[in-house]
């Protein structure tokens, strides 16, 4: 009973299960320190108010976020008000409910100095305003990171207010429109009402004046977007839809003006002010989308580290963890000259050289390279790539926009060749704007024969009911559809272009790491003696090198060890399981061991098929050798066939080595003509500009060294974990680094262009009649009012149909957090 | 129906004064999030006088290991 009371305790924090043998009321010390922190500041109204869903262990970092502190940081992202109040925005993680809100809202009264803290929920954001006198942004940070949420900065406020104002002007005019098409509905209905019950000549005279009023300055300012586009279209020499659009509303505008002042003729404000409503809506909800999926991309380069730890000049032996004091500083603040400590696992902030360590460089999202590259004192290393071994001490020669990796992101920029496609409604535009106003000029000349009034009466009516409102929904409609559910599974695209150029296969080039491989060092291979892996797992246990985990991964440690000495970039020996054991390059290895023809054998085997040998000798004899590889996903095989039959052509080009290329790409079945390795940065670029010659080019990477020829591509996909460079210059950014999602956006993208195509063919059918009905003189207002908005819903119809982006994301993708 | 001439001009001032507060709601940005506000109203007053008072944050002494 006791037993199976306690299986069933939940976290009092989170509701997680506490794990079996925890004594605790918590499921993790995380939940602990927050649940402590929270009762302490008397905040416990928090778990009378969250949501009981959407349970996750809290976060809690015990970061002391010095670098917010620092001047360089304060000056760039810190306002301060006339009477002292700073102000900045924080980006904060795990906002989710009510709760959180009002957790992280209650600041103010758990911390002297907080004035305020406001929070936005969608973006993940809490505006906070504090007395500089009294507390200082570190503080505060701490604070919400012990409340559960770790604080990063929150970047682009700038780009922010701009997208704002744009947001509240468009949002106005909405209003405007809708507003103006409700109360000219009424009026429409009162004359209509007139027209088959009676109304007197006055009554009548007085409605369509009154409609005048209305119309002539409501759609003349909510209907400015249409007409600037179409004015800057007309004098660039484009087509765009806003043309004929234009081109409709003018026209209505102006006869229904001439109608109300001649006192006879049909005037159409109603239908034109419901059409601008909806074009608008249609706009807005576009924008949303759009607004959303940046937010989302901006949040992970909020994500990505910005301090750096800054050694203080003359405190004892440089790069010594124990002796030296390292300051955090925004990497801003950071001049050539300056010494920065690099801890393990953490991304090097400079080009310099490493003063004090050994350690092994992963420079994979510079330069493609997958093995790590060992380094030692005098070395040069970059900006961009990871320390994965020991802590350096690296004195600064290049900071910022002059490192070789600000330098190839500055390239990216001449490289973006990217023209704005022509759209397809853009093309149709062209034709509907010469076609609708060739047979106007027909109807006109064709009626006058027998009246002039009844020929321009026919040909204005013939411009207003083809006002392709349906047509400039259905594009947006569409994508709107197929963009929210791609957000929804974890494919953020920045917009419509890059669903249209997605959708016409072609090439697509494929950066091997992180794609195709799941991104991480694994024994592939092991030839001889089993149990010698559960030794050279001992031997490896306390080693924090990438050869090291792939041995931990894949047999338990036999046993402890002792004597352990570690030969960085050669091998590791130990006493482990009471044998001696040597773990290693087979160079190092062989020269402390002896070798035999059949595990040298095994050696060049392992080599020629791209992995890398390492061997393992126990008392003196070699015993085994592992081939250490990036294993192939499990779904790659598959996700490329998909691709295959979207006609999509496969390349792998990638910095690695060819060997390890090949390797990969037999593996898949991609023929060896279309592998590519140790290829450069700038050769990518290049293989794309030459590959565009033949089409659509699709480019998906995650490194800094694919940046330049995702921006030179036609369309490019950066995946989960990628660089901050290659995020910024993708069209789509997948969160689960898997080609099946490549595959799923590209099929994604094709049936949303099946579903504009299918959009169009509907508006246009919808304008053939009713243009038919007005050069025959049958149409009538009251039909034109019913046409438009039943041609809109049509398309609304038709695109809430539509296939792309159906089928739900398997569990373990939808779950990954940003 | 000679109503209509005062009560049709005097519908439309008011629908003119909506549109007027719409675009200032929009302006003073009480559009911008529509997302947190109505949670907001969630939130219970009466415990605040129960929380400690300000100024008693701890958390500053104790910054260990910036391992992030």
């Amino acid at each position: 009973m006791t037993a199976a009371l306690h299986a069933q305790a939940t976290c009092l924090h989170c509701s997680l299960p506490v794990p079996a043998g925890r004594r605790s009321a918590f499921c993790c010390a995380g939940c602990e320190v927050v649940h402590d922190a929270i009762a302490g500041y008397g905040l416990d109204q928090y778990y009378a108010l969250r949501d009981a869903a959407a349970p996750a262990p809290a976060q809690t970092t015990a970061y002391d976020y010095a670098e917010l502190g620092d001047p360089a940081f304060q000056r760039l992202h810190v306002r301060t008000d006339p009477d002292g109040t700073a102000h900045t925005a924080l980006y904060l993680e795990d906002l989710r409910c009510t709760a959180c809100v009002w957790l992280v809202e209650s600041a103010p009264r758990c911390l002297a100095g907080v004035t305020e803290v406001r929070v936005d929920l969608g973006r993940s954001r809490a505006d906070v305003a504090w007395d500089p006198a009294a507390t200082s942004l570190p503080v505060i940070a701490r604070y919400l990171d012990r409340i559960g949420h770790p604080v990063h900065p929150y970047r682009g406020l700038a780009r922010d207010a701009l997208r704002r104002r744009e947001d509240r002007s468009l949002l106005i005019k909405l209003g405007v429109a809708g507003a103006a098409a409700g109360n000219l509905m009424l009026l429409a209905i009162a004359l209509y009402a007139g027209l088959f019950g009676g109304m007197s000549r006055a009554d009548t005279g007085f409605f369509r004046w009154a409609s005048m009023a209305v119309a002539l300055p409501a759609l003349g300012f909510a209907a400015t977007p249409f007409f600037r586009t179409a004015f800057g279209a007309l004098r660039a020499r484009r087509l765009h839809l806003d043309l004929p659009l234009s081109i409709g509303i003018l026209a209505g505008l102006v006869w229904g003006t001439a109608n109300v002042i001649r006192g006879v003729g049909e005037i159409y404000f109603d239908s034109l002010a419901m059409l601008v409503f909806l074009l608008l809506a249609a706009r807005w909800i576009v924008l949303r989308y759009q607004r959303r999926a940046s937010t989302a991309a901006e949040l992970l380069l909020s994500l990505t580290p910005s301090r750096a730890h800054r050694i203080a000049a003359g405190s004892g032996q440089p790069g010594d963890p124990a002796s030296d004091v390292a300051i955090d500083v925004p990497i801003e603040a950071l001049v050539p000259g300056d010494l920065v400590r690099v801890l393990v696992g953490e991304v090097i902030p400079v080009d310099g050289d490493v003063v004090t360590g050994i350690s092994a460089i992963d420079a994979g999202l510079l330069t493609g390279e997958s093995q790590p590259v060992e380094v030692a004192p005098g070395a040069r290393v970059h900006a961009g790539t990871v320390n994965v071994a020991a802590p350096l001490a690296i004195r600064a020669t290049a900071v910022g926009f002059v490192t070789r990796v600000g330098r190839l992101v500055a390239g990216i920029e001449a490289l973006s060749t990217k023209a704005p496609i022509e759209r397809l409604v853009d093309r149709i535009a062209g034709r509907f704007v010469a076609v609708v106003s060739s047979i106007a000029v027909l109807t006109l000349f064709g009626w006058s024969l027998t009246s002039v009034a009844a020929g321009a009466e026919h040909a204005m009516a013939l411009l207003i009911v083809t006002c392709p409102c349906a047509l400039a929904l259905a594009t947006p409609l569409a994508v709107t559809v197929a963009l929210g559910r791609a957000a929804r599974r974890g494919v953020l695209i920045k917009g419509a272009d890059a669903l249209e150029r997605l959708a016409t296969p072609g090439t697509l080039f494929i950066d091997k790491t992180g794609t195709l491989t799941a991104g991480k060092l694994a024994v592939v291979t092991w030839r001889g003696d089993l149990d010698a892996a559960g030794l050279a797992s001992a031997a490896e246990a306390g080693s924090s090198h990438p050869i090291a985990r792939a041995l931990r991964a894949h047999a338990s440690p036999s046993g402890s060890a002792r004597d352990v000495r570690e030969e960085l970039g050669r091998g590791i020996s130990a006493i482990a399981g009471g044998h001696s054991v040597l773990v290693g390059s087979p160079p190092w290895v062989r020269r402390r061991s002896r070798t035999y023809p059949v595990i040298e054998g095994w050696i060049a085997e392992l080599v020629e098929r791209g992995e890398t040998p390492i061997a393992v000798a126990v008392d003196g004899a070699m015993v085994a050798v592992a081939g250490l590889a990036d294993p192939i996903r499990d779904d790659a095989a598959r996700a490329l066939g998909a691709l295959g039959r979207l006609g999509w052509v496969v390349h792998l080009l990638s910095g690695d080595d060819e060997r390890v290329v090949r390797r990969v790409g037999a593996a898949l079945g991609i023929p060896w003509s279309r592998c590519h390795g140790q290829v450069s940065p700038e050769d990518k670029a290049l293989a794309v500009v030459a590959a565009r010659a033949e089409g659509t080019v699709v480019m998906v990477g995650d490194g800094v060294n694919d940046a330049a020829a995702m921006a030179a591509a036609s369309a490019s996909i950066a995946v989960s974990g990628a660089a901050e460079i290659a995020i910024e210059a993708a069209d789509v950014y997948l969160r689960s680094p898997s080609i099946s999602e490549v595959a799923a956006t590209a099929a994604g993208a094709q049936a949303t262009l099946a579903t504009i195509r299918r959009n169009l063919r509907f508006s246009l059918a919808y304008n053939l009649v009713a243009g038919a009905l007005a050069v025959t003189g049958l149409i009538h207002p009251l039909i034109a009012a019913a046409v438009m908005p039943v041609s809109s819903l049509t398309v609304l119809a038709s695109s809430l149909r539509s296939k792309a982006f159906r089928e739900r994301a398997r569990p373990e993708q939808a779950q990954e957090h940003v | 129906m000679t109503i209509l001439y005062l009560i049709l001009p005097l519908a439309l001032v008011f629908a003119g004064a909506a549109v007027a507060a719409f675009a200032w709601t929009v302006r003073s940005g009480q559009l911008d999030d529509v997302e947190t506000p109505p949670r907001r109203i969630l939130f219970d007053d009466e415990r605040a006088e129960a929380a400690r008072p300000p100024g008693s944050f701890a958390g500053d002494a104790q910054s260990p290991r910036p391992q992030r």
